[in-house]
């Protein structure tokens, strides 16, 4: 699905393309690759996978299975499955991630966690509360 | 029964050889029927509407994009599209330029299109309304100072160029494939720096403050507009080599 760039290869491959040219404000709910290369203001949601050009400048949260950022995004951003953060990237907000990488250069100024991490320390937790009450 | 609708402009004596031509070629292949010439009437939709509930099976428009969106907006007439009129084949046999609708159904030209007709391939597809008018193809404008609004968000755009909405694909260069059975448009937007586009949706509310929409290269009406689509609207003849899946 991804290229060596890690951009989605081709146009056919995504469901939706915002350009660079192209304000979008609200909430934008795919269930397709969504890439988007403009600005966008309010929350972006897909179960597939998301690429954030270099160019694009996101006020949103966003959330994905895989996704690719290589420019500005001031949000949370939730990649259940792989999130990558490209060299251009800059982030402010928090990044929850299955998999994650981090190209040098990239900008992050938020918290780091890992879902498999946090699913790992919910269910030891709740084990532990189930010892406490079998006792 | 077959009803073939000739467009005005036909009657222009260099296409008289070509008629002559598709004449011959119908009554050979067994699919001559009643010719009616636009030419000398004024009300399309009251003609058409009346040769259907006299029993005609099949509507051919003979002549270009404008001649099937004069017939398609006659033969579908939102109160009046009852069952029986649902079950009224379109044929197409192009004459002359601007025939990319034709194309899109894989009928080429004027020869091809009798085989066509006789081959009967039929297949449901999308129509596109603007507001109350009806488009197979696609509804256009100039991109600059336009507002989209899709769902629960906004699209704004700055620059210069064209937007699409496309049901229809009546360009085989553009980089995407719309598909007249999804049931959803397919809006494409294009600037000058080559910067593209791409969504599907739909309903699509457009508006501009200074353009107006223009439908299927046939008509203009005034903005702001809501585009929609309706699945499977009409029944279509076409050809093997069409343009869509």
């Amino acid at each position: 699905m991804f290229g060596k760039d890690n951009k989605l290869e081709k146009i056919k491959d995504a469901e939706t393309i915002i350009g660079a040219s192209i304000k979008v404000k609200g909430n934008f709910q795919g269930q397709g690759n969504i890439i988007i290369e403009g600005s966008l203001e309010g929350s972006v949601k897909t179960d597939a996978h998301i690429y954030i050009g270099d160019q694009a400048k996101i006020v949103a949260n966003i959330d994905a299975k895989d996704a690719i950022i290589n420019g500005e995004v001031r949000g949370n951003i939730k990649a259940k499955n792989y999130l990558a953060v490209g060299g251009t990237a800059r982030v402010f907000g928090d990044l929850q991630y299955g998999e994650l990488s981090i190209e040098k250069g990239a900008v992050v100024n938020g918290q780091l966690l890992s879902i498999s991490d946090e699913g790992k320390r919910g269910e030891k937790h709740h084990k532990e509360e189930s010892a406490v009450e079998q006792q | 029964m077959y009803v073939y609708i000739y467009d005005d402009y036909l009657s222009e004596g260099k296409y008289n050889r070509i008629i002559g031509r598709v004449e011959t070629r119908l009554t050979d292949l067994g699919l001559s029927g009643k010719i009616i010439r636009l030419s000398g009437i004024k009300n399309i939709k009251g003609t058409i509407q009346s040769e259907i509930r006299l029993g005609a099976k099949t509507i051919i428009a003979v002549g270009n994009n404008q001649t099937i969106n004069k017939v398609i907006g006659a033969m579908i007439e939102a109160d009046a599209y009852g069952d029986f009129q649902q079950k009224t084949l379109l044929g197409i046999i192009p004459i002359g330029d601007d025939n990319s609708i034709a194309e899109s159904f894989g009928i080429k030209n004027e020869n091809e299109a009798c085989n066509i007709l006789l081959a009967r391939r039929v297949e449901k597809i999308d129509l596109g309304l603007a507001n109350n008018y009806y488009f197979l193809n696609q509804v256009s404008l100039n991109s600059a100072g336009t507002s989209l609004k899709i769902n629960d968000y906004e699209l704004e755009i700055v620059n210069r160029g064209k937007i699409q909405i496309i049901n229809l694909l009546g360009d085989k260069n553009l980089s995407i494939k719309p598909n007249p059975h999804d049931g959803l448009l397919d809006l494409y937007i294009k600037n000058r720096k080559r910067d593209e586009t791409f969504l599907r949706s739909k309903k699509i509310m457009i508006n501009n403050q200074k353009e107006k929409l223009l439908i299927d290269n046939v008509l203009t009406i005034d903005l702001p507009a809501e585009i929609s689509v309706i699945k499977n609207k009409i029944n279509i003849i076409v050809g093997k080599d069409r343009l869509f899946e």
